[in-house]
């Protein structure tokens, strides 16, 4: 107990750590504020350049990032009606008009506030439940690891994106840019088209700085002239009585935040959509009606958002499963500092853990701070012009890339991946799952080769186990149930039950 | 997807290139171990190469009633597509970052950028030449300070 709170309390105490976490919630607040830069691409671009660091440095800028980007994403879509973040997406329905009707200031300030409230209840249950839950993945087998990541790339691919087939060809894409190089256990090439170069595999993060940065840098170049329209901010600190009316409001859609970003595959953009919806059905007599600047509805989409990291950590330390394409991109860090996220993280490394724990809230602390002072600076920032920013973004891109071998190589598969990135945002195919597959696809491949060698190969042991397992019964249920949601028999049987 | 939604100029193409990409895929996974073991390094591979072929096939089955784009022939479809998805600052952009590229390895990371900073900020703001020069200087100047003195990262 003494050490797990020596351990929570580190960046707290340590003036180095401390000043990564307050300059990575500072830059993660900006970065999720300008339109065109995302908390995913800040993240895989600055993730190159941390290899060297320390792992708790790494962590504390990290976390500061995610933390702040996701917070920061509310801001342009209150001030611009341009969410900064998908995770935002909500907060400008009613954010927006609050600010068209001179409230920006006291749109902004109940969002940090709330934000806050939703980051550190996330942040609690994580604390709280991790421990228990890392404890009974002990138990889990190979197959049911298997089905977890199956299940997290169907949600993922039927939330995230237009249609589930789509969705599934995405992450299964994801998963063979995993693949590439040669297999761990025989060493036999894979999707290596006989080059030596590709035998060492593609870095995930190449993949992710293409997609994120480059795709959306030259998909930013379509909006070169959008001007925005300037709001004026005046007061920003909300009042208490403000804040305490929408406390068991923030309360509740927190929790749907934990809960959605702790599945594996959802995040804050999902979990957002959910508590807004929430708030929409529950909420009887709002302070205005929805769409048209209900404080409600921008309370509900900013507490479940920032909950959802807490969530999002969740499957990452305990099962070693991401929660989003953030959480994905830190496992590929942890693993390059050589720790093993997953069940035996907690036994191993616990203070990576508390450590982690202590860093997220610390990081709300300095996001209660950021987010109620320097506003005026702040919207300067944000309406920095798209051609400035965008040649930066690439330049930062062909860095990042750079930096992971020292070579040009990687420079140019960052670009290919932009231009494929850029062709599937065209035509409607979501990144995310593409992230997903990239970071559990050779999980996947490891989980089904142990299940399948645990029964000797035998195709009907593994789909027995899979039946007489309690545990993995509920999980193929679960995947068999999300496949069957998607098809036309859903609207079959509600059809059926109308008439 | 709602059944009325418009086929963008191209989307049939890149669709039908996909579902050749993931059949490539199959193939490419075939070769890994053949069908020798359920448990062989090729296995998950082709169940990937299995599930690819069958959502692309299923991405193209349900958009077959999908209204076709505007266009009179396979040729105005990419006339339309190249004005659609690349408009001239996407290609005068693009061919400025390949450049880039080429520069780096030409004349190292400061020069190259500065030139590539300057020349496509002038471009995309129409002008501002002094405004882009001190921003180009400014930037540049912190990003080397940033990468190569406190996170001494090797630059190209």
């Amino acid at each position: 107990m003494a050490d797990s709170i020596s351990y929570f309390l580190m960046a707290w105490l340590d003036p180095s750590l401390l000043m990564l976490t307050a300059i990575g919630t500072l830059a993660g607040i900006y970065v999720g504020a300008i339109p065109g830069l995302s908390v995913t691409m800040a993240t895989s671009i600055l993730i190159s350049f941390t290899f060297a660091w320390d792992v708790n440095d790494a962590l504390a800028l990290i976390v500061g990032i995610y933390t702040g980007g996701v917070y920061g994403g509310s801001r342009t879509a209150i001030l611009l009606n341009i969410p900064g973040a998908p995770s935002s997406v909500a907060t400008s329905f009613d954010g927006y008009p609050l600010a068209q009707q001179g409230e920006a200031g006291q749109a902004i300030g109940l969002s940090t506030v709330m934000s806050v409230i939703g980051g550190l209840l996330g942040t609690l249950v994580l604390a709280s439940v991790a421990p228990y839950l890392s404890d009974m993945a002990l138990q889990f087998a190979p197959r049911d690891y298997f089905l977890i990541a199956v299940l997290g790339l169907l949600l993922v691919g039927s939330l995230a994106a237009e249609s589930l087939s789509r969705g599934i060809f995405a992450a299964s894409l994801g998963a063979v840019i995993g693949l590439v190089g040669l297999d761990p256990v025989t060493a036999d090439p894979r999707f290596t088209m006989g080059s030596m170069q590709l035998m060492g595999g593609i870095h995930y993060v190449v993949v992710m700085i293409g997609m994120f940065g480059v795709a959306e840098a030259f998909f930013q170049l379509h909006q070169l002239n959008v001007k925005p329209v300037r709001q004026n901010v005046d007061k920003i600190i909300p009042s208490l009585h403000l804040v305490l009316k929408f406390l068991p409001l923030s309360i509740r859609t927190s929790l749907i935040g934990v809960i959605v970003g702790a599945l594996p595959g959802t995040g804050g953009d999902i979990a957002s959509l959910f508590a807004y919806d929430h708030a929409k059905r529950s909420v009887k007599n709002p302070s205005k009606p929805f769409g048209q600047g209900a404080y409600e509805g921008l309370v509900a989409p900013e507490t479940a958002n920032n909950a959802a990291v807490g969530g999002a950590y969740v499957p990452m330390l305990t099962l070693g499963m991401p929660g989003d394409a953030v959480t994905a991109i830190i496992i590929g860090a942890l693993v390059i500092h050589g720790l093993n996220p997953g069940p035996m993280l907690m036994i191993q490394t616990p203070h990576i853990f508390w450590f982690t724990v202590g860093n997220l809230a610390l990081a709300n602390i300095f996001l209660l701070i950021f987010g109620l002072t320097g506003i005026k600076v702040f919207a300067k920032v944000v309406e920095l012009p798209k051609a400035i920013l965008i040649p930066l973004i690439l330049v930062l891109c062909v860095v990042g890339s750079y930096s992971l071998n020292s070579s040009m190589t990687e420079v140019y598969w960052m670009l290919g991946f932009g231009l494929l990135g850029y062709f599937m945002k065209i035509f409607r195919f979501q990144m995310g799952p593409v992230i997903l597959g990239v970071i559990l696809g050779p999980l996947m491949d490891e989980t089904y080769r142990q299940a399948m060698s645990s029964v000797g190969d035998d195709s009907g042991a593994f789909l027995l186990a899979l039946v007489t397992n309690p545990l993995s019964l509920i999980l193929s249920m679960a995947v068999v149930l999300l496949l069957l949601s998607n098809t036309p028999l859903k609207a079959m049987l509600a059809r059926r039950k109308t008439r | 997807m709602s059944k009325d939604t418009q086929l963008k100029a191209g989307e049939r193409a890149f669709n039908g290139l996909l579902l050749l990409f993931s059949l490539g895929i199959l193939y490419e996974a075939y070769q890994i171990a053949g069908l020798a073991s359920i448990n062989s390094p090729g296995a998950f591979p082709i169940m990937l190469g299995l599930i690819m072929t069958g959502s692309m096939l299923a991405i193209l089955w349900g958009q077959r009633h999908h209204p076709k784009p505007d266009t009179r022939g396979a040729l105005d479809e990419a006339r339309q597509f190249t004005r659609q998805h690349f408009p001239l600052p996407i290609v005068v952009f693009s061919a400025m970052a390949i450049g880039y590229l080429v520069l780096l390895q030409l004349v190292g990371f400061l020069i190259a950028t500065v030139l590539f900073l300057f020349v496509s900020q002038v471009y995309l703001r129409r002008g501002r030449w002094l405004a882009s020069a001190l921003i180009t200087l400014g930037a540049t100047a912190i990003i080397y300070a940033l990468f190569k003195l406190l996170f001494q990262v090797y630059l190209p």
